[in-house]
Order: C-alpha cells, then structure tokens, then sequence
C-alpha cells in the first residue's frame, strides 16, 4: 500500500493511542485476585474481540451481519471438540477456531455475499440459527445438552483471561495494520460505493468474503477462549442473542469502520451493564435501553468521533444535525 | 504530457464486434459494433434506454456479454474480469460520479491507483492538482460534500490516476450548469491532447459531436448511424431527433 502512498482509515489516532494504554492497564486485573472482576474484564475483552469482528464486516465493508454469532458458536465448539480429544493447549484452540471459521465464512459467503443490504442480514441471521440448529442436533457434539470442559484449576485460571486479553489485542491490532493496508482500502471502497470499486478494478467478492473470514476469525477465536474459561458449552449459551447483538451495538457506539470504537464500545457498555446490575437489580435493563438511545441520538457517529471535534459545543450540535438530516 | 495529466499515450484500438448484451431476459444490445482509434475520442449519442450504459459496461466487464466480443488491442476483454480489464489500461467513469462520499478527495484520487504498482502514484497525484486546480483547494474535503460539477471532476480524476490508456465515460454532463460542462469539455480536451483514447456516451447530444471526431447513435439496442461527428451535426435525421432542430 505505501506505494500509492494511503494514510489508512484507522479514525482518530489519540483514540487509538488511548485504547492501547487501556489495553496495557488490563493486563494488571487479574493481579487484584477477585474472581468476579475477572470474569467481568475477561467478558469486556471478549466482546471487543466479537466486535472488532463485526466491524470488519459491518464498518468498514458495510455489510451488516447479524450472523457473527456463528462464528463465536463454532470457535467454542473447536474447544469442546478438542478438549473431548485430550488437547488442552488454548493455542491448538485458537488456532483451530480460526481455520474453522474461515472456511465456513468462505464457503457460506459465496451465496451469501452476493445479497446486499437487508437481505445480507436476512441470510446472516438464518446462517446463524442454522448452524445454532445443526449443532443442537449433533450427538456428538453433546446436542442440545451441550459438553462439559475440564477446566485449569484456581492457581491457573487467569491464563484464561490473558488468553483472551490476546485473541482482543489481536483483534485490535489486525484490524489497525487492516486499516492502514490496501485491504483495508478495499473494503472501504466497496463500503462507500460498490460499483464505483468495480469499476476501478477492486474485485469486490474476493474482498467481501476476506473481510468475513477475518471477521469470523476473531469471532472464533473469543469463542475458543470462551469454552474453557466457561468449563461448558451448550447452543444456547455459546449462540446466545447477547454474542450477536452486543457487538453490533458496542461498535455502533463506540464508532463504526474505526480502530479505537469497538473497545471502547465494548468496555462502556459492557462495563455499565454490569454495574447497572449491581445497583439497580431489577430496572437496570431500562437504564441501559435509555444509554443506548442517548448515545445514538447525541452521538450518531459514535464515541470515538468526539476525539476529531474541533469547534466545541457548537460544532457538535450542528454535527448531530447534520447527521439527521 | 502537454497539459500534465497522467496517461499514457495508447497505440491500440478498441473494437466492439456484434456485441450483445442484457439483463436477465431481457436483451438490451443487440449486434453492436464500434471502434475507437488509437488517441481518437469518440461519441455514442442516444436517448434514454438506448442501451449507452449497457454497452459501457459490457465493455468494462460489469456486465455480462452475451455474444459478440471486444477487444482492446490484442487483449479480448469479453469474459475478462473487470479488474483485468482495468490493467489492460481501459477504464469508465460511471454515470453519476459514484465517489466514494464520506472519504476525502485525496483518498477517492488514490483509490483511482488501487490497481497501480508503479512508483509514480505521488507524481501523478501532483499533475492531477495543477491539471484541476479546484481540487487543490478541495483536498481535504468529503467527496460527498463537493458540488456536482466539483464531484465530476474528481470522478474524471480518479479515473486518470489509474493511468487509463482508453477512458469510457458515461453521462459526463448529466444535471450540470452548462458553465461546468464547457470546464469539463476543455479537461476532456487536455485529457485527449496527452495521447488518451476517449469514448463519450452522452445524451445532451450537441456537446458530444462538438467534442468528439466520429459518432455512432445508438438507438433501442442498435446502431443506427455512424460518421464523422461534423457529418452527423448537419444530418437532417439527428437534427430531428436529437437536436430538436
């Protein structure tokens, strides 16, 4: 790419500089010993995986999937196989997890790519229940009972949440050097305008579908992890609405098709919805409903986007109008 | 490089044969033929529906050829990829701009360079802003926030930096004052001066007989008439179809 000479569409550089010093400070969590904070940390991470996934193909190839969680489902089920075969090394999982998960993006994407707009979604949404049900019906996958993990015991179970403090950073910075390549220039140009990219001569379905195996990739790669720090799998939790849905909603809200916006989105919101849980035990749903909806309307674009206002209040106000209009 | 555009002088003809062409069932070409000498600029005139865009883009491979074929030099086009079709140096400007709207005038004129290996991109980049001044100032700007006029420019200049040997451009005044279409006109001839062939497909008829050196009209799929533009300009037929003379 350096030699037509592209900047990158990495969005807001202080942003991204800020979520890599965030990144480090994670690294100190499990040093306070409390479980519970674990857990919740090695969730935020988790979500920022799913997410920078999602925004591979949803933000800067501007195909809305709402089938992600397929990917999260069959990386997990990598792990529950693997383990069923005596394999405990969560690299083999990983690894595993992401020759899966391009393989299926690759062969469900042919079809499926081909559909624009609503009904890409449509189908994502189908492949998703689909592969949901098929697993369901799998004996040997434990079916609808799901499988059980054998897990690390206490004095190892934070390698789980370095594991996948990894599998984020990796997704950060894939989509960060994504961004800044011709690659990432591709899927922006079949974004803003596919027709246009073709005409310049970018192969739109070779890049469609690259952009949903690496999308799948870091999806499968939390799921992975998920299973054994889960200690077992079933269809219903590994293909659960919140893995599909969250993301989306992290990445919209943290600024979609940028680097800095899926983290930040996952560890707000993933964030609040914890301690909204802990505070507010039976109406923190509403609560989190009403951030969201506050979050869309004054900040259209995202968090990430106030790091590139210049002009203050008055800048934003006309922004958000902009925007709707 | 009289005028400082990027290009490279081309050696090789376009030739369109029997080509027809459709979507679905419905067939919209039929048996058409053309040619565009080497550093000639050429325009295809026809109403609305005529098949202009069709032909176009069965050229440029984003549409599918049914028989028929075309050929840029040695290199058969039909049934190549669009991608290839680009690197073998032939290239359009869609109708209607098609930038890319929310990135900035650099980034949709770098983009006219995906395909380029070549160390000149910089180079050429610079030639573009002298060549178009206008969007020296406009730079930094939203593609999508620019003027139509402006937009059509960095559609033309997008296209020039993928170094086209033969441009194919679709519509180029469509919804434009005609203050812009004469800017546009002396870009095209600036364009034609550094050696690049040109083939105009347009429905504001005068403009594109004006320009160009032959014309073929295409009408309901067919090619009806070809000659020498001037010859084309006095024809009693296009004079009553088109020029509403």
């Amino acid at each position: 790419m350096k030699r037509i000479g592209l900047g990158g569409i990495t969005g807001n550089p202080g942003a991204f500089a800020i979520v890599l010093g965030l990144m480090v400070l994670l690294l100190a969590v499990p040093l306070t010993h409390n479980g519970y904070v674990e857990t919740v940390f090695r969730n935020i991470l988790m979500y920022a995986a799913m997410a920078y996934g999602w925004n591979l193909i949803g933000g800067y190839t501007g195909y809305v999937s709402f089938g992600n969680v397929a990917f999260f489902g069959l990386g997990a089920y990598c792990s529950g196989v693997l383990a069923a075969h005596g394999v405990s090394n969560l690299f083999a999982y990983v690894a595993l997890a992401m020759v899966v998960c391009a393989v299926f993006a690759v062969i469900v994407g042919f079809p499926v790519l081909r559909l624009k707009g609503h009904y890409f979604g449509i189908a994502t949404l189908g492949v998703a229940l689909a592969v949901a049900d098929i697993i369901a019906n799998l004996d040997v996958l434990g079916g609808s009972s799901g499988l059980a993990m054998h897990q690390l015991d206490e004095a190892h179970f934070s390698t789980y949440y370095y594991a996948m403090w990894l599998v984020a950073l990796g997704s950060m910075l894939g989509t960060y050097f994504i961004a800044r390549s011709k690659l990432g220039y591709a899927f922006v140009a079949i974004r803003e305008n596919e027709d246009a990219a073709a005409v310049l001569g970018i192969a739109a379905t070779r890049y469609k579908i690259i952009a949903w195996a690496i999308s799948g990739m870091m999806a499968g790669s939390a799921g992975a992890i998920f299973a054994p720090a889960n200690g077992f799998i079933d269809p219903s939790i590994t293909f659960a609405v919140d893995s599909n849905v969250f993301p989306i909603v992290m990445t919209i809200l943290g600024g979609s098709g940028t680097v800095a916006g899926p983290f930040i989105g996952s560890l707000l919101l993933a964030g609040a919805n914890e301690l909204l849980q802990r505070f507010f035990v039976k109406a923190h749903t509403l609560f989190f409903g009403a951030m969201i909806v506050l979050i869309v309307l004054l900040l259209p674009r995202g968090l990430v986007w106030l790091f590139g206002l210049r002009g203050g209040v008055r800048a934003w106000i006309k922004s958000v109008q902009v925007y709707r209009a | 490089m009289t005028a400082g555009a990027p290009a490279t002088r081309t050696t090789e003809a376009l030739l369109v044969d029997a080509l027809s062409a459709g979507y679905g069932d419905t067939q919209v070409l039929w048996d058409v033929s053309l040619r565009v000498d080497p550093g000639e600029v050429v325009a295809l005139i026809g109403s609305n529906g005529a098949g202009k865009s069709t032909l176009l883009g069965a050229i440029s491979g984003i549409v599918k050829t049914w028989s028929g074929a075309a050929r840029y030099g040695e290199t058969s086009l039909t049934g190549l990829e669009p991608d290839r079709i680009v690197s073998a140096g032939v290239l359009q400007v869609p109708q209607g701009r098609r930038l890319f709207g929310s990135l900035s005038v650099e980034d949709n004129l770098r983009m006219g360079a995906y395909l380029r290996k070549d160390r000149e991109v910089e180079s050429d980049l610079k030639r573009m802003l002298d060549l178009l001044p206008k969007l020296r100032e406009r730079y930094d700007y939203l593609a999508g926030r620019l003027s139509g006029g402006e937009q059509q420019q960095v559609a033309i200049a997008r296209a020039l930096m993928a170094r086209p040997q033969m441009l194919l451009i679709d519509e180029m005044s469509l919804g434009l004052a005609p203050v812009l279409v004469d800017q546009l006109i002396e870009l095209l001839a600036s364009i034609h001066q550094t050696g690049v062939s040109i083939l105009i497909v347009e429905q504001d008829v005068q403009t594109a007989l004006e320009v160009s050196s032959r014309a073929y009209v295409l009408e309901t799929g067919r090619i009806t008439l070809s000659g020498p533009s001037a010859e084309l300009l006095d024809d009693p037929q296009v004079k009553k179809a088109y020029l509403g003379v």
